[in-house]
């Protein structure tokens, strides 16, 4: 008996030992090597696997003796989940995709290495001159930190089914058409042709809703939403903001506007089906549409206006961890992301224009190849936009609001409380910024 | 104590060590830590920070989605409990009749339950589509009103709740394997005495499955109050708050979405409060049971 149990625990003791090795061996942003081996330098993506793909195609190009390029294998799902649990082990890659948000919060929790310096000195033609100026200011901490460089510019408008406009007798959507031509548009097209609403917009009336609104407020000489996305001192809901809000629930209430809780995750098909007219939506959808082709004749135009033009702001770009092993070596792989990577990929996929301007010019070739000249036009205008708003708080309370979002402002939309309960909203979003701050 | 007992006792112990040990990893740690946890303000990135009992009180009195939450959990639970057990004690006495072809019926009223979950609920969001959906085409063509179904805020929550019955089949089993175990001289006796089905049913089953029901009473409600599957993939807790049930909430609150800090503490605090709510419900369920349960002793 006894020797049997002193085997048991032998070999227990092994199976641990051996458990204990391979978890130390393992995972891990895995950069470094062996004192004499070339660096690692892990890079995680939340593409689809075709353009991931193209862009381990491209990396294979990256020429550098002492720096080795690793494309972290990973599905493009859940992409927050996974970001969240690696940060928690402490085992996010050398480069990894991030949104402003979350740049903005990692580097304000210290997570993040500070390319600030870097980027603002730059080499030869990396460096900050030139990138779009207002994706440099946004990637920018209160104290002049950046976690990360913005990598592709999101812009955003709004998707036509040309047959359907043309159907109807109605003009097709282009730059500086206006709120209420929309909102009339959309009434004239609900309903028709196996399409219940005239416009999903999901933008204007999902938790991130309040933020798009602004685009009405800012575009007819008012105050947008907040002040500052990053680092707000108050929320606002002006005269013209509340006229904006007045006017989207009227049109949820006459069936012209799909209303909030709406699933929109299907807006996609049902838009190339024919079976919703109009859309906001970035402008990603265009590299979609490329390979599905839709069975519709459809457009990109710019968002309607009071009087400016305006349009929202979102980038998104690459984050390197502050315990990264080798900063030199990731930073050259992350500028090789930036100036070569892109007219590889978006050649094939012409998902966003890249921030880094030089690298442009792929991405508007490869729409123009494609007779997505609306597109072109359409990003082009935004890129160039003189007033642009905010998507959401980057804030660490911005859940928060999300909740008071969701138990306020869209049964306003919906008609179930009145909009003289706008004011009460803000107020409680005051309440937090105050906390926060 | 012998030698040879002595020897016996290390063996016991060895080998309930790996259950125990099993159970103070996996168990025991993580409630212990989620308990410190939700006593402070964590977000997975920096250090706790002691907050004493700040969760708790911003859960209930500042929290806009909490208390919608709730009502949302215990809309559900009255709603799919006694549901789950009509429709699982209702097949399980139909499967035990004796016909041709009862094992056929047997397998494909068990089977949405051996099916993976996330591919049969999203089967169901699309049947559920208000456009272009099976049900509502299925309704047009009859002539009969549509739904928005899962994007109304009234039937979000019964669309939720019917498609949480397409795995009734588990209840169904239980209840088949009870049915199967009353004595069937007992019902011979009530016919010579001239019972009908009725009055056989509610005075020998009903009473003779009793303590099987109270299981599932239990099962069924601490099932249903741990909902997550069905409103993540079919509405996301939306239109609204209306299927925002406390799964749901604990889960967007620890993994937010991207670009949102985890609240990992807060969720915590959560946790423990439907951690409360399940040994209160089981607790009352167990202390009137013998009101309405059947045993040899009363």
């Amino acid at each position: 008996m006894r020797i049997v149990v002193k085997r048991i625990m032998g070999v227990t003791a092994l199976a641990c030992a051996g458990l204990l090795t391979a978890t130390a061996c393992s995972g891990g942003s895995g950069s470094g090597g062996s004192g004499n081996g070339p660096v690692t330098v892990t890079v995680m993506t939340w593409e689809s696997a075709d353009t991931n793909a193209a862009i381990k195609k491209a990396l294979a190009d990256f020429k550098d003796d002492n720096i080795k390029v690793d494309l972290l294998e990973s599905p493009s799902g859940q992409y927050g989940d996974k970001l969240a649990s690696l940060t928690q082990a402490k085992k996010l890659p050398d480069l990894f995709w991030c949104g402003n948000d979350t740049e903005q919060q990692y580097t304000s929790q210290g997570l993040l290495v500070d390319w600030a310096d870097k980027i603002k000195n730059g080499d030869g033609d990396f460096n900050a001159d030139k990138f779009v100026p207002s994706a440099m200011d946004n990637w920018k901490t209160a104290d002049g930190q950046m976690g990360g460089l913005p990598s592709l510019m999101n812009t955003y408008g709004v998707w036509y089914n040309a047959d359907a406009f043309t159907a109807a007798g109605l003009p097709l959507p282009k730059a500086g058409w206006t709120w209420d031509e929309m909102y009339a548009d959309a009434a004239k097209l609900a309903n028709k042709n196996g399409a219940k609403y005239g416009l999903v917009a999901d933008q204007l009336t999902s938790a991130d809703g309040p933020f798009t609104m602004s685009m009405y407020s800012v575009s007819a000489g008012g105050a947008p939403f907040t002040d500052n996305v990053n680092h707000p001192t108050k929320a606002e809901a002006d005269d013209k903001y509340t006229e904006g809000v007045t006017k989207l629930a009227a049109a949820i209430k006459n069936g012209s506007v799909a209303p909030p809780g709406y699933d929109a995750s299907n807006v996609q098909s049902l838009f190339a089906a024919g079976k919703v007219p109009m859309t906001f939506g970035g402008q990603w959808l265009a590299a979609g549409f490329q390979t599905d082709k839709p069975k519709i004749k459809y457009g990109f135009a710019p968002f309607p206006q009071v009087q400016t033009p305006t349009t929202l702001y979102d980038s998104v770009g690459i984050c390197t961890p502050q315990y990264t092993k080798d900063q030199d070596a990731t930073f050259k792989v992350l500028e090789y992301i930036n100036t070569k990577v892109w007219d590889a990929v978006l050649p094939a996929s012409p998902v966003a224009p890249p921030a880094y301007t030089p690298a442009q010019a792929s991405y508007f070739d490869a729409l123009t190849k494609a007779q997505q000249s609306t597109v072109v036009d359409t990003v082009k205008a935004d890129l160039a936009a003189e007033k642009t708003v905010g998507v959401r708080f980057t804030t660490q309370w911005a859940s928060q609001v999300g909740d008071l979002t969701t138990a306020n402002y869209q049964p306003i939309l919906s008609g179930k409380k009145p909009i003289t309960d706008l004011p009460a909203y803000i107020d409680k979003i005051n309440g937090l910024i105050k906390q926060g701050s | 104590m012998s030698r040879n007992a002595g020897s016996d006792v290390k063996a016991a112990y060895l080998f309930i060590a790996p259950a125990v040990i099993g159970f103070g990893v996996f168990v025991g740690y993580p409630l212990i830590r989620s308990f410190y946890l939700a006593l402070t303000k964590y977000n997975g990135l920096t250090d706790p920070v002691f907050v004493g009992l700040g969760n708790f009180r911003r859960l209930f009195t500042t929290d806009p989605a909490f208390w919608p939450a709730l009502r949302a959990t215990g809309y559900l639970v009255l709603l799919y409990v006694p549901l789950s057990l009509v429709l699982g004690l209702a097949l399980a006495m139909f499967c035990n009749q004796r016909f041709a072809g009862v094992r056929v019926v047997r397998t494909l009223a068990y089977l949405p339950v051996v099916l993976p979950a996330v591919a049969t609920i999203t089967l169901w969001k699309f049947m559920l589509d208000p456009q272009v959906g099976l049900l509502n085409t299925i309704l047009d063509r009859l002539g009969l009103p549509t739904s928005l179904w899962l994007q109304s805020p009234k039937m979000a929550m019964p669309s939720v709740v019917l498609v949480m019955l397409w795995g009734v089949g588990g209840t169904m089993i239980i209840f088949l394997a009870a049915l199967q175990s009353v004595p069937t001289e007992l019902y011979e006796a009530a016919k010579v005495d001239g019972a009908g089905p009725w009055s056989m049913f509610f005075r020998i089953t009903m009473p003779m499955i009793s303590p099987i029901m109270l299981l599932q009473v239990i099962l069924q409600t601490t099932a249903a109050l741990q909902t997550f599957n069905q409103p993540k993939i079919l509405t996301n807790g939306g239109p609204g708050f209306s299927t925002n049930v406390l799964m749901l909430s604990i889960y967007n609150n620890g993994f937010p979405t991207l670009g949102r800090i985890p609240q990992l503490g807060y969720a915590s605090a959560q946790v423990w409060v439907l951690f409360v709510i399940i040994i209160a419900v089981i607790a009352l369920t167990a202390k009137f049971s013998s009101l309405w349960t059947y045993s040899d002793n009363n």
